[in-house]
């Protein structure tokens, strides 16, 4: 484990109103980790990874990815420096074809307006074709992607996220209403991704086997706040947590 | 059905669609010269035809870059006709001699101007609208434009206020004799509409192109993969109103005349998006096509029904948002996701209807909680 984290938030905090949805928390994801995030519904997963991506505004606190301030950065401008995500609520082009979604979804870093006047370049193609296989979406190529099933398109939107080669990944429960066998499939790619390429995840989920199966280290968040961070099994033999997700009599 | 649509899509996109549309511009071109109308004045006639379709087509192509690919629904577009209008207006008459320190421009040198200050105001405008999403853009620009009217009825000694400006009349263009005249208008307009076309088909076929569809997709997931959607969308506003600056410019001058009523009319901007609509948003030639349609068929509605034919056309607008909502050319495929074909279309139902994720669960704004 490198010391130098890739993605890091100092006591980041965001309140909807007078509700603290992250309420000062501090984290860091080092290269070639895989890290979960976990926490029971409304404990600001998905807030803290709008946080993070700059989706939403960051109220206090700050955040890092390799080394810079990203704090008050603009998506795209995050996206260029090398982090792509997933959304909950999956977020493909519905009226594009799986591969056009794919190109659309390249390296934007550093271009020129002239070079936006071409159609897209023969590279780009070739790696989306390379991920859509890779991603077994290969006889989906040509079919709208509002036509793709959902766990398609979970795929289809994680295809997206890789595009532009990005250093870390940020999944927002990739299991969720999909069948076990395509779970398995999410999961081997991303063992795959990160032992042979060498990509950074960080995880939002619910489904506490695929968290143990595939990560070295969990966060745990409970009404916006950091509630536990260690192992899988730590986190699992951690009566805090439990509590949290199953209520006291959960024991 | 959706091989079909692809390759419409392929061919319309092609070069060969592209060669085509320089084939129709090059007769164009050649017909007032081919014999076909050997009478002058029923020539002079149908050019002038010809030009207000012309323009019309224009501007339902450059409304459909900011309203069809992108997405942004621009109620207020004919502010940069009127932009335009006034910007030549002006620049030519030096507001009727009131500008007496500024030599009155002949029509070339002041057309570039025209679309230049159009596009100035979509820049300064732009930054401020687009960042307001859906119906509150389209409020905003109407806003706009209702404004801009107001401010050019007030500002008497640049515009002449509800009075107007005379153009200097147009004859000279080409040098043309003065009972050709339309021949002039014609040229001009068939240029510019060729112009306009061909770039909409550029942009589309253009990964920028590409980047406006994304943007009008889903402009959150778009940002989030790296583009910068706020220069995207200013870059293709102002690309817009440039030429639609340009058109108003060309209206004024071949009309001679301008006030802050025939410039600055609402029907202009509904009638550019209803002829996108009725070709098919987001298309390259649909717009062109829908324009053609709309333009003999409110002449033919208005020839035969005469008081009665905006209700006529009202009806029909109606029709066409019920049963062709993505147009002519976007429902050759696919007619499931209208009223009417959804009843037509059993399977494609069912299986919609399987699809547990919604549009309107994904056009929610964020990721959620």
């Amino acid at each position: 484990m490198s010391t130098k984290p890739l993605l890091e938030g100092r006591q980041v905090s965001k309140y909807f109103g007078g509700l603290a949805a992250v309420n000062k928390v501090d984290f860091a994801v080092y290269p070639g980790e895989i890290v979960g995030l976990v926490g029971p519904n409304g404990s600001g997963k998905t807030t803290l990874f709008d946080c993070l991506s700059r989706v939403q505004q960051i109220d206090e606190g700050e955040v890092f990815l390799n080394g810079e301030n990203i704090t008050t950065s603009k998506p795209h401008q995050v996206a260029h420096l090398g982090l792509a995500r997933t959304f909950q609520v999956i977020r493909v082009y519905r009226k594009m074809t799986v591969l056009e979604n794919m190109l659309i979804s390249r390296q934007w870093r550093g271009e020129g307006i002239f070079s936006l006047l071409k159609p897209s370049a023969k590279a780009t193609e070739d790696r989306a074709r390379y991920l859509i296989d890779f991603l077994l979406l290969g006889p989906l190529i040509d079919e709208q992607a509002g036509n793709l099933s959902g766990g398609q398109r979970r795929l289809l939107e994680i295809g997206m996220a890789l595009m532009p080669d990005p250093d870390i990944l940020l999944l927002d429960e990739a299991t969720s209403g999909i069948n076990p066998t395509l779970i398995e499939t999410i999961k081997d790619r991303i063992v795959t991704l990160n032992k042979d390429e060498g990509k950074t995840f960080l995880l939002v989920e619910h489904n506490i086997n695929f968290i143990s199966d595939l990560c070295s280290r969990v966060y745990v968040l409970n009404y916006g706040e950091k509630l536990a961070e260690g192992t899988p099994d730590e986190i699992k033999a951690n009566n805090e947590v439990i509590e949290a997700y199953f209520g006291a009599e959960g024991e | 059905m959706a091989l079909l649509r692809k390759r419409v899509e392929k061919f319309a996109q092609g070069w060969f669609a592209f060669a085509l549309w320089i084939l129709f511009i090059i007769a164009l071109y050649v017909f007032p010269y081919s014999g076909f109308i050997t009478e002058k004045n029923e020539l002079m006639g149908t050019l002038q035809t010809l030009s207000q379709l012309f323009v019309l087509i224009t501007l339902a192509s450059n409304w459909n870059l900011i309203g069809g690919m992108t997405g942004y629904v621009d109620f207020g577009h004919a502010v940069f006709f009127g932009i335009g209008a006034y910007v030549l207006g002006v620049l030519v008459t030096t507001s009727g001699g009131a500008l007496w320190f500024a030599p009155a421009l002949p029509f070339w040198v002041a057309l570039p101007f025209a679309g230049l200050a159009a596009a100035l105001f979509a820049l300064l405008i732009g930054m401020p609208t687009l960042r307001l999403r859906g119906p509150y853009f389209s409020i905003a620009m109407l806003g706009v434009f209702v404004a801009m009217r107001e401010i050019i009825r007030v500002w008497k000694p640049l515009t002449g206020g509800g009075a107007g400006l005379t153009l200097p009349p147009q004859n000279a263009l080409f040098g043309f004799p003065q009972d050709w005249f339309r021949m002039g208008e014609y040229l001009v307009m068939v240029g510019l509409m060729g112009i306009a076309v061909g770039l909409s088909w550029w942009i589309r076929r253009s990964e920028f192109g590409q980047t406006l569809l994304a943007i009008r997709e889903d402009e959150v997931g778009a940002e989030m993969r790296g583009i910068n959607t706020t220069y995207h969308k200013i870059a293709i506003f102002m690309v817009a109103s440039f030429l639609t600056g340009l058109v108003g410019a060309f209206w004024a001058w071949q009309n001679t005349f301008i006030d802050p009523d025939v410039v600055f009319f609402e029907t202009r901007t509904i009638e550019m998006v209803m002829m996108s609509m009725l070709g098919g948003l987001g298309t390259v030639w649909g717009p062109p096509l829908g324009a053609t349609v709309l333009y003999f068929l409110q002449d033919l509605i208005w020839a035969n029904m005469g008081d009665v034919h905006l209700l006529v056309l009202g009806t029909s607008m109606i029709l066409l948002v019920l049963f062709l909502p993505e147009g002519i050319l976007g429902s050759l495929s696919d007619r499931s996701g209208t009223s009417f074909g959804g009843l037509f279309s059993s399977s494609k139902r069912t299986e919609r209807e399987a699809a547990p994720q919604e549009k309107s669960v994904i056009e929610k704004s964020s990721g959620g909680v």
